[in-house]
């Protein structure tokens, strides 16, 4: 075990490697770069007329004429040692101050979801094969498909609508008025968790419905399997035997989906955002592109692949651990 | 030599959406304390379906009749109606396992691929025997040291996949009697092994049968397999137990056409060029169960207008014989 997640570990950072390369030429790719957009933000309207060498010279201020190899050496080599993702030039200050509060508030968010997707999906999955067939098996069926049915952002505005009837919650960001711009403590996190439920619901919900179906459907056939009779014979008590044998290899599929999920939440999270007034990664990146402010959109970028591909990491490490053959194969 | 399972009058039927099918219809038979029943009969005769009615089980679609009885008595003397339990209680899991031990066909898919050998022994010894984990452990060594596999401590920590197939057949029989049953129920254990395997499994299990007094059901299509390993034999067809008696008398004397038939379909060395003599026809489907004697279309002595139309039931032809057939029921004959 230790000997196959060194193995994934090693190849975790080597993918890491070759997507900040990818992604660094993304940055690169749109015409122009933040020079002309500085150059046009600062004369525009000033009726001084900006020559090429004036444009040349804000590049070498910005160390944009660099070759790119350089400059991609540069950038990964600061974000690696010093956690320094470079300036994020339209907003005068460094990349880590615009984006940090976000991305802790994105992370939350999708963790958040992750959890209420597995918490929800497996048991009621697992509940749904052994009552197969059963009006509570249909019932949950037909729930857990109204998540697939539904936009999400149409959940949201529901949920949204409910919550605030029912609970009196003032939906919508997630802080109170009052905690928004508060430093960071317990009460904080906790009014955190208060707020976050919602997103993570209408996220969750399709997820929910997805992963639902893929355990009942290994369930079902895992609970047909010669080794379920076998354990039966043994003596297993019913719930013992349940968790022990079936359920252990039906979640299999789900395990090795946690990347999926991941990049699912992260593209449906933008439109979940701006219907609930949420601050997130997703509309700072597009603000970034339009503005070529390449460090911004460059650090969202790598921190959005990072978190997928270090969560296949430990989809790896699970998968391993639930099913011992897979080591065998590694 | 007192009785450990007597089955009377055993029914089971399923729900299905082609409506009921029984595919065991009206089976007795009993085992005796450190003897060994043999159940032959085709694939489909019901041989499993009856066993796993032992156990309790059959899936939630099965029913059993209820004038069925299954009197088991345990170790410790006690009677217990099996038909009575509920497939949920504490009573039968002490039944299962620990009262009566269970070998299947595939020993790849009987055993769980994501735990090893041990963990499954071991859990088996723990609910039944020695709940300390250590004493449970060295048991489990000692059992799979005595089915014959070689360097124990380090096979126990091995996965089911790690291993050949004899051994993990040796393995499933080991995990089977760690638990230490009294009767053990082997369904087709060594079908699927290589013919050298399977003489060597035999072998094993008749010794172990020997050594530990246990009782034995051994399930199998195979009537040669039979000879070698039971005492006694209960011949099923579709469902039904159509002739059982000693194995030796059985084979020496068959009083059924079934069982006539299966006898002469093995094929023999001394007649090599000779053509096989199968039983004619082929077996019915469980849902189009014929009336009367469920062997009456593919009989060559079928009686005509009796075997069609009424069920034969079980005569005694000699003292400890039993023949469910019209030709040996003379009294019953003239009655009808």
């Amino acid at each position: 075990m230790l000997r196959f997640t060194a193995e994934r570990f090693v190849g975790m950072i080597v993918t890491m490697l070759l997507v900040s390369l990818m992604v660094f030429i993304i940055m690169e790719l749109p015409p122009g770069d933040y020079a002309d957009r500085y150059a046009f933000r600062k004369y525009s309207g000033t009726g001084v007329s900006v020559t090429e060498a004036d444009i040349q010279a804000i590049r070498v201020e910005l160390g944009l004429d660099k070759p790119m190899l350089l400059r991609y050496f540069d950038w990964i080599g600061n974000i690696v040692l010093h956690g320094d993702f470079g300036q994020a030039f339209a907003f005068e200050t460094s990349v880590t101050k615009v984006i940090g509060d976000k991305a802790l508030l994105t992370t939350a968010i999708l963790f958040g979801t992750l959890i209420i997707t597995y918490l929800v999906s497996i048991p009621i999955g697992i509940y749904a094969a052994v009552k197969r067939a059963s009006f509570a098996d249909y019932g949950l069926t037909t729930f857990s498909y109204l998540g697939l049915a539904l936009p999400n952002f149409l959940l949201a505005l529901i949920l949204l609508y409910f919550a605030n009837r029912w609970f009196n919650a003032d939906i919508g960001g997630l802080f109170s008025a009052e905690m928004k711009d508060a430093p960071w403590s317990l009460a904080k996190a906790g009014d955190l968790i208060a707020h976050l439920w919602l997103p993570a619901i209408v996220l969750a919900w399709s997820a929910v419905a997805y992963q639902l179906q893929t355990v009942r459907a290994t369930m079902s056939d895992e609970l047909n399997k010669l080794s379920v009779t076998a354990a039966r014979a043994r003596g297993v008590p019913e719930t013992k035997l349940l968790i022990k044998y079936p359920a252990r290899l039906a979640i299999n599929p789900v395990v090795s989906t946690i990347g999926f999920d991941v990049n699912r939440i992260f593209s449906e999270l933008p439109i979940v955002a701006v219907v609930l007034g949420l601050t997130e990664l997703g509309e700072l990146l597009l603000r970034a592109y339009l503005d070529l402010d390449m460090y911004v959109a460059g650090a969202i970028l790598l921190l959005l692949t990072f978190m997928i591909v270090f969560m296949n990491f430990i989809s790896d490490i699970l998968l391993a651990w639930l099913d011992p053959r897979i080591k065998l194969g590694g | 030599m007192g009785d450990l399972l007597t089955v009377e009058n055993l029914t089971i039927s399923f729900r299905t959406d082609e409506g009921l099918i029984t595919p065991v219809q009206d089976v007795s038979f009993s085992v005796q304390k450190g003897r060994t029943l043999g159940l032959v009969g085709e694939s489909g005769s019901g041989k499993s379906v009856s066993t796993k009615a032992v156990m309790r089980l059959l899936p939630g679609s099965a029913v059993i009749a209820p004038d069925t009885r299954m009197h088991y008595t345990a170790k410790d003397g006690q009677r217990v109606e099996v038909e009575k339990l509920d497939p949920r209680s504490r009573a039968i899991r002490r039944l299962r396992g620990g009262e009566i031990g269970m070998i299947f066909q595939e020993p790849m898919a009987s055993f769980s691929p994501v735990y090893t050998i041990g963990n499954q022994m071991i859990e088996a010894i723990r609910l039944h025997r020695e709940p300390n984990k250590r004493q449970a452990r060295e048991i489990a060594i000692a059992m799979l040291e005595r089915v014959g596999l070689s360097d124990p401590a380090t096979r126990i920590d091995q996965y089911p996949h790690e291993m050949s197939g004899g051994m993990r057949q040796r393995a499933m029989i080991a995990l089977a009697l760690s638990a230490g049953p009294a009767l053990l129920i082997a369904d087709e254990p060594t079908t699927a092994l290589d013919v050298t395997i399977q003489a060597q499994v035999l072998d094993l299990m008749r010794e172990l049968q020997r050594d530990l007094g246990m009782g034995m059901i051994f399930i199998t299509h195979d009537l040669g397999v039979i000879a070698q390993i039971a005492q006694d034999v209960a011949v099923m067809y579709l469902g039904t137990i159509v002739e059982r008696g000693p194995t030796a008398e059985v084979i020496r004397d068959p009083k059924h056409p079934y069982t006539q038939g299966l006898l002469a379909a093995i094929p023999s060395l001394d007649r090599l060029n000779a053509r096989m003599t199968p039983v004619p026809g082929d077996i019915p489907s469980p849902t189009e169960r014929p009336t009367g004697c469920p062997f009456h279309t593919r009989c060559v002595h079928a009686i005509a207008g009796l075997c069609s139309a009424r069920t034969p039931r079980e005569i005694a032809p000699e003292p400890g014989r039993a023949v469910r057939c019209w030709l040996h029921d003379e009294a019953g004959r003239s009655a009808a």
